[in-house]
């Protein structure tokens, strides 16, 4: 693709609005909770109460008597097939985490359904439960499973000797960073809706990956692809938490097969917050080592992720230091722990935001305890374009070199923030109770990987369609994936549309996550849109008289390319031809190895803290960032700035707290988790910046981005503190009590040395 | 979880007199074409039940006329009643702003009003925003700043936006970010809909 990097496009690189934004301003794009079929049947589901217990009875008779109830199902219904290969069973005789669901039933409609859900009873044998990770690992802490509450191996790369690289360092700090369980869901509540007409099986569900769900459903039912369809056409956000086959889907198909009637099951705000794969716990203890001359010589560490009770995807903690910096010595250790907290999963990041907070505060704190720039030391050891690519399992390299520009990402974002107005001594005192600071971190993340299709058709009146089982949460991938068949086609952009979210009309694609859509399913649609133009050609070329290599698409004509005037619409060569056309596309398994690209950004942020209230204000905040060509330029900008602020949320609030007595999440409504509005940051600081660059993999040289922008915020606010007033918080969140506390710290510190 | 649930100790009667509603109008009319569950069909109370009570009021120009149990919101009376489901339910606790209407020319959480405040009134939902010819200059603002991603609070932002310039035409920027504050928007696109609020104020 590096090739059209010369090309001078028509469609890719402008910023033309979303093509379904007429139907998300008027209220007409239908998300799954608006959709409604002839008796379809309302479920609810019975949640436990305690966070670990044993199912010792349970009895449905009453509820399955109560009139209006049409199916109950508990475990003893449920196929033995985990979800999505984890060890979680649609129901099962055990319950891990509070919250989790125990039954589920179907009735006519939610009244019934809620009296019904009294009346099934539950004797729970109620078992010690655990909620911190290392204290899971301890002899004696309450097991959730009998092989042990360690995920697997603990995970482990290595590269050149640590011992001797911590020896050898001229400097060595010692530091622990902790992010505590984060609430990552979206605007819309789960919710799904189950159709069987004889042996097949329709489900609507609101998820970012309906492939997935698919390939969940035909396990779980045991029935063969064809008979299986999943459709999320509107999806009202994501962010990670919907990427992977849930209990919901599984659960409205077993209801709706017992009741012979649709049934939809809709999460209330609640349920969403404590059963949909929330952002994971981390707790980090790293040393890092250096050189006199300003180089990084030793990382080490070690972390231990707090899974909850059933995970989605495995955080490997680890990229932040392998591919942004030159370390010659290096050793992470990665435990995967089970506690009674609720299931976590992959959000906006597999752990990514987590690491860039331990590891871009534990640079910041080398370079200033060596009285170093943190942004000059950053550039000294970053890794730039040509050095080699680290693997991301194992660290090793093989060979391959980095395409990207984190470095122009740095030089961009400090000349804008003006780095250089920044405390050249941290801390150092200003006149009043306020002052501010400025600081940086850095963002890489692999995007794309795995294989991925799409199709496109070209209709009779030159009209074209785009269909991928991947969907758009938000993303624009609806738009962009249209403009990239419009590129190819020669068509303006009206006359494309796309069907997203589709299994039965679409080939096989993962999903929308993980910088994966644009990346990959774009590039399915760009190898689709270009075999449907090598058929229009050769529709055309006898039409026109002249070979198909000489031929061009223009804004819908077909033209000789020498002789332009030779010409004729593609409306009259489709009617001509009387067949639609239809293009294949697909990126193949053995491609995918290196359809892995890696989107980069450096983040800064100038933040007033107030001594006296604790208050952290965000004055100005830069997102610089590496994403190869833009194929919408609106779309990114919009994926930035509200990533931006999803990644500074973080950093205020929305931490799921736990009663050490009960067990139970305290704080599952959006008023006591706070995800912020328009006045707790303003938007308008925040100044996205597109660095030019080229990819190697994607569509005309675009990379994947959604997720980087959320990864910094933590890291850089917290630099941006210390540069201000000289307290380091490796905490989050940095509410205005820890602020006040650290800077009450600071003072006794001062005058005991003094 | 299990335990906040409303009480309706009678369901009967509430299946039996919403389908006597009777004065039903058109956009009401498609939950009626949907065949009837076989336990609908219950003896005819004798009593008029106290739990419920005829609601009058106008939707978007149109008058309805339902009865409806006393505890119905005004939300589940737009989207489960009359079938308009641009208003969304992202919490149904007054938290998100997603279920925003405007109710007598006030924004109003629709999921904490009961329909039965609202009677003799006139609400506005997003779907009476457009006519059938053009686009409202704020749907026009918010799709030429793209002041949304997912679109799942978009209707709820709209609404907020309208009742805003009605009665403040010309908002300054912080008073613009006063206003919206009570709609929450996950995906974060603040910055795109305060200028699709701010470009809005200039349109209408």
């Amino acid at each position: 693709m590096a090739q059209q990097q010369n090309a001078t496009f028509t469609v890719v690189g402008t910023r033309s609005p979303v093509i379904d934004a007429v139907e998300r301003v008027t209220g007409q794009a239908k998300y799954t909770g608006d959709l409604e079929l002839p008796g379809m049947l309302v479920a609810r589901v019975l949640r436990s109460p305690h966070p670990h217990a044993r199912i010792a009875s349970i009895d449905t008779s009453k509820a399955e008597a109560l009139q209006g109830v049409k199916a109950v199902v508990t475990y003893r219904d449920a196929p033995k097939v985990p979800i999505f290969g984890h060890r979680q069973y649609m129901l099962n005789d055990r319950v891990r985490f509070a919250g989790e669901a125990v039954a589920a039933l179907a009735a006519v409609d939610t009244d019934t359904a809620d009296k019904a859900l009294r009346l099934i009873a539950v004797q729970y044998e109620v078992l010690p439960f655990v909620l911190d990770p290392e204290e899971a690992l301890k002899p004696g802490a309450p097991m959730l499973f009998q092989d042990g509450n360690l995920e697997g191996q603990p995970r482990v790369l290595t590269r050149g000797d640590i011992a001797q690289g911590l020896t050898e360092s001229d400097r060595v700090i010692d530091r622990v960073y902790h992010c505590p369980t984060m609430w990552s869901g979206s605007m819309e509540p789960r919710a799904a809706i189950a159709q069987w007409e004889g042996d097949r099986l329709t489900v609507w569900a609101s998820s970012q990956a309906p492939m997935r769900v698919h390939g969940n459903l035909t396990a779980q039912f045991n029935l063969p692809e064809s008979s299986v369809r999943v459709i999320s056409s509107y999806v009202g956000g994501g962010f990670g938490t919907k990427s992977a086959p849930h209990v919901d889907e599984t659960l409205a198909a077993m209801l709706a097969r017992r009741a012979r009637r649709p049934v939809k099951l809709q999460y209330s705000r609640e349920e969403e917050i404590l059963d949909s794969n929330t952002r994971f716990e981390t707790r980090v203890y790293a040393k890092v080592g250096v050189k006199r001359d300003m180089t990084l010589h030793a990382l080490d560490v070690r972390c231990y992720t707090n899974l909850g009770a059933y995970h989605t995807r495995l955080g490997g903690l680890g990229n932040q230091a392998t591919h942004i910096y030159k370390i010659p010595n290096l050793r992470t250790e990665q435990y995967r722990v089970h506690t009674n907290v609720p299931n976590t999963g992959p959000t906006r990041g597999v752990g990514d935001p987590q690491e860039t907070f331990a590891i871009e505060s534990l640079i910041d704190e080398i370079a200033n305890e060596m009285g170093w720039d943190p942004m000059a030391f950053r550039l000294k050891n970053i890794k730039r374009n040509g050095d080699p690519i680290a693997r991301g399992g194992s660290g090793t390299e093989d060979g391959r070199l980095i395409a990207q520009v984190l470095d122009r990402c740095i030089e961009e974002g400090s000349a804008r923030i003006g780095w250089d107005r920044r405390n050249t001594v941290p801390g150092a005192a200003q006149a009043g109770p306020r002052a501010r600071g400025i600081g940086v971190a850095l963002t890489e993340r692999a995007g794309g990987g795995g294989p991925g299709g799409a199709s496109v058709k070209v209709n009779l009146d030159g009209s074209v369609v785009v269909f991928y089982a991947s969907t758009d949460i938000g993303t624009g991938s609806r738009t962009t994936l249209s403009m990239i068949a419009a590129e190819v086609l020669g068509l303006p952009l009206r006359m494309v549309r796309a069907v997203a979210g589709d299994t039965e009309m679409a080939p096989a694609d993962g999903g929308s996550y993980g910088n994966r859509t644009l990346q990959v399913t774009g590039r399915a649609a760009e190898a689709a849109a270009r075999d449907c133009l090598e058929q229009v050609l050769a529709t055309a070329a006898p039409m026109l008289k002249a070979a198909a290599a000489d031929l061009e698409v223009r804004e819908a004509v077909v033209r000789v390319k020498a002789e332009p005037a030779r010409s004729m619409p593609l409306r009259e060569v489709m009617q001509r031809r009387g067949r639609s056309i239809v293009g294949d596309g697909s990126v193949a398994q053995s491609q995918a190895a290196t359809n892995v690209e890696r989107t980069t950004g450096a983040h800064f942020a100038e933040v007033e803290v107030d001594r006296e209230t604790g208050k952290i204000r965000i004055l100005r905040y830069v997102s610089a960032h590496d994403l190869g060509q833009p194929i919408n330029v609106t779309v990114v900008e919009n994926q930035i700035e509200g990533g931006t602020i999803q990644g500074l949320a973080l950093t205020q609030a929305e931490e799921m707290r736990f009663d050490a007595r009960t067990g139970r999440c305290l704080n599952a409504s959006f008023v006591d988790l706070k995800p912020p509005t328009m006045l707790d940051f303003d938007p308008r600081v925040i100044e996205p910046i597109i660095v030019p660059s080229v990819g190697q993999q994607g569509p005309f040289g675009a990379k994947g981005l959604g997720e980087n922008p959320c990864h910094p915020g933590m890291a850089v606010v917290a630099n941006a503190i210390y540069n201000a007033v000289g307290i380091r918080l490796r905490e989050v969140p940095f509410t205005r009590a820890a602020v006040l506390k650290a800077l009450a710290d600071q003072r006794a510190n001062t005058s005991r040395t003094a | 979880m299990a335990d906040d649930h409303r009480d309706n100790p009678d369901q009967s009667v509430s299946r039996r007199a919403f389908l006597k509603g009777g004065a039903l109008a058109t956009g009401a009319l498609s939950s009626v074409l949907i065949p009837v569950p076989a336990e609908a069909q219950l003896p005819e109370a004798t009593e008029p039940d106290p739990r419920r009570t005829v609601v009058e009021l106008k939707v978007n120009g149109v008058p309805y006329r339902e009865e409806v149990p006393n505890r119905t919101t005004l939300l589940q009376f737009i989207r489960e009643h009359l079938k308009l489901t641009g208003t969304k339910m992202g919490c149904d606790r007054a938290q998100c702003g997603a279920c925003t209407v405007i109710l007598n020319g006030r924004n109003v959480y629709s999921c904490t009003a009961l329909a039965i405040e609202a009677a003799g009134g006139e609400v506005l939902t997003i779907e009476g925003l457009a006519t059938s010819d053009a686009l409202h200059p704020i749907q026009q603002a918010f799709i030429q700043h793209s002041g949304f991603q997912c679109g799942f609070c978009t209707s709820g932002q709209i609404m907020t936006t309208k009742a805003l310039l009605d009665r403040m035409p010309k908002p300054t920027e912080d008073e613009a970010r006063r206003a919206l504050s009570g709609n929450l928007c996950r995906c974060a696109a603040y910055k795109r809909i305060l200028e699709s609020v701010m470009t809005a104020s200039r349109l209408t």
